[in-house]
């Protein structure tokens, strides 16, 4: 073999070995960075498979978090995303409708609300009373002594401080002045502040949200109370209904003046009034006030990729509106 | 050509191709490990503010007397962080340096980035938390440590860790998982409040 011969051979070796170690830098897919709120994250990770499945070359890579730390993601973390998805609406309005100094633009300037939630009571039939309770009686059945309840945390997570309104809202509805006592505020030690003015109510929380006793469990997400429910370590959960039905869980339905699910309502929700313990986030009050439950999302100015997340927003908007089993409830 | 030169310019051909791929195509993109020169934990300072108020470094705060062990923790969504292990200061002997704390008085923990978390006195003393194994399910508390941790797996702590310095609770055992809402990254200012 002469030279002639042996060097196309060594240049196509060359050029192939090169090329295995490289392929993957190459090829790199094209990356939609999202943030969700954790109620979303079953709904939201299925769109992920159809969204790539219908976009070859696109990751989607979705983050979950309580929907305030979604929105310090992109605000006080200064992380760049292209979708931002919430459990309250009015937080993108109040948190991000402000300048983003190292684009001189607002963070935001509109958002698009897509689906609502409501809250229930979730249980599996190895809870006490599970055979008897309904959605009359359930205020009996909660404040009995043996029976015991979880909610989230109302510092780190939405649905914990929607939990309380709930019981609040629910000592009218169900001519049960007592109610919120029963359930929640004696648990603590020292026990809950609740101050009424008229129909209007404030709920004073403490720094540190660990009750007292066994009536009641507080953790930090849903998914804990789920795994807590199914363990038999407490009876009944309050949970949005998408993830109770996404979980498999029996639930009771609560009335809409009631389950924060009802635009009908929301003057009533707005009666009951949360100050936390703390403030945990500088950028965030300690108030929280009652309002019905819509989802909504947004594209950050300073996202790297705005078309293709208006594709992604736009297929999760058409989504909802078919009303997918353990998806949140579509908007009327 | 002869088979000598043939085998000489294989060999130059395959290191040229081994030098390029190591060169150009090793994806990491990891966060650089900082080192005590790094003016990220140069100019690190926390205060502790208690009946009196005094700021660290990182030097005066590896002076103190470090506590080991291993931290697990989990956010809200699930998502689990570590295992660890963990290098840090006690909180207690970092509020003893503000005058210490005592039943009933609180921690406040907070970072720059505006993030506040505050423990009470049973948990800075280890109770009080929940705790999972590594799947997840709730398991009694063992016995825990609150540390302000320097060192994580035997390097200082990048800034997408939460260094130059976090909160981490700590267990002598390895599984131990806790709630990640108490993991404060990027401390900067410890308060005792007073009952």
């Amino acid at each position: 073999m002469n030279a002639r011969n042996i060097l196309p051979v060594v240049l196509v070796l060359f050029f192939l070995l090169l090329s295995a170690g490289c392929t993957e830098s190459g090829e790199e897919p094209q990356k939609l960075k999202v943030l969700a709120a954790g109620s979303l994250l079953t709904s939201f990770s299925e769109v992920e498979k159809e969204f790539e499945a219908s976009h070859p070359g696109v990751d989607v890579e979705i983050e979950g978090h309580g929907s305030i730390q979604v929105i310090r993601q992109v605000t006080d973390l200064h992380r760049q995303f292209d979708v931002v998805a919430v459990a309250d609406e009015s937080l993108i309005p109040d948190l991000m409708y402000r300048v983003n100094e190292e684009t001189g633009k607002n963070y935001t300037d509109w958002y698009l609300p897509f689906a609502r939630n409501e809250m229930v009571l979730a249980y599996t039939g190895k809870s006490l009373y599970s055979t008897e309770i309904t959605p009359e009686n359930w205020p009996d059945i909660l404040s009995r002594p043996d029976v015991r309840v979880g909610i989230s945390n109302p510092m780190l997570d939405a649905a914990g401080y929607r939990a309380l309104m709930l019981f609040q809202l629910a000592e009218e509805e169900y001519d049960r002045p007592d109610l919120f006592e029963t359930i929640i505020g004696d648990h603590f030690s020292p026990m809950l502040n609740v101050t009424v003015s008229g129909r209007n109510s404030t709920i004073e929380l403490p720094e540190i949200m660990r009750p007292s006793g066994g009536k009641l469990a507080v953790r930090d997400g849903s998914i804990y109370l789920i795994s807590l429910l199914e363990a038999g370590g407490i009876d009944y959960a309050v949970e949005y209904r998408s993830v109770a039905d996404d979980m498999g869980l029996l639930w009771v339905p609560l009335e809409p003046s009631v389950n924060l699910g009802s635009d009908e309502y929301e003057n009533n929700y707005e009666r009951v009034r949360i100050v936390l313990g703390f403030q945990r986030f500088s950028s965030t009050g300690r108030e929280r006030i009652g309002r019905t439950i819509v989802y909504a999302m947004t594209i950050p100015t300073d996202a790297k990729n705005p078309d293709l997340a208006r594709e992604f927003i736009t297929y999760v908007n058409e989504q909802s509106r078919l009303g997918r089993p353990g998806w949140p409830a579509p908007l009327d | 050509m002869t088979q000598k030169s043939f085998v000489w310019i294989m060999a130059l051909c395959t290191l040229l191709a081994a030098v390029i791929f190591f060169a150009g195509c090793i994806s990491g993109t990891n966060d650089p490990l900082p080192s005590v020169a790094d003016p990220a934990m140069q100019n690190w300072r926390l205060t502790v503010n208690g009946t009196n108020q005094v700021v660290l470094s990182m030097q005066d705060l590896q002076k103190m007397p470090p506590v080991t062990g291993h931290g697990y923790c989990v956010s809200t969504t699930g998502i689990r962080f570590g295992p660890y292990i963990c290098k840090g200061v006690d909180l207690r002997e970092i509020a003893a340096l503000a005058g210490g704390m005592n039943q009933g008085d609180r921690i406040w923990v907070s970072a720059p980035d505006g993030y506040l978390w505050v423990f009470d006195s049973d948990q800075v003393e280890g109770n009080g938390f929940v705790t999972f194994n590594e799947d997840l399910k709730e398991i009694p508390s063992p016995s825990l440590r609150v540390i302000l941790m320097y060192e994580q797996d035997g390097r200082p702590l990048t800034y997408d860790e939460g260094g130059p310095a976090r909160i981490a609770i700590i267990s002598e055992e390895p599984g131990i998982v806790t709630e990640g809402s108490a993991w404060v990254k990027w401390v900067d200012r410890i308060e005792v409040k007073k009952t």
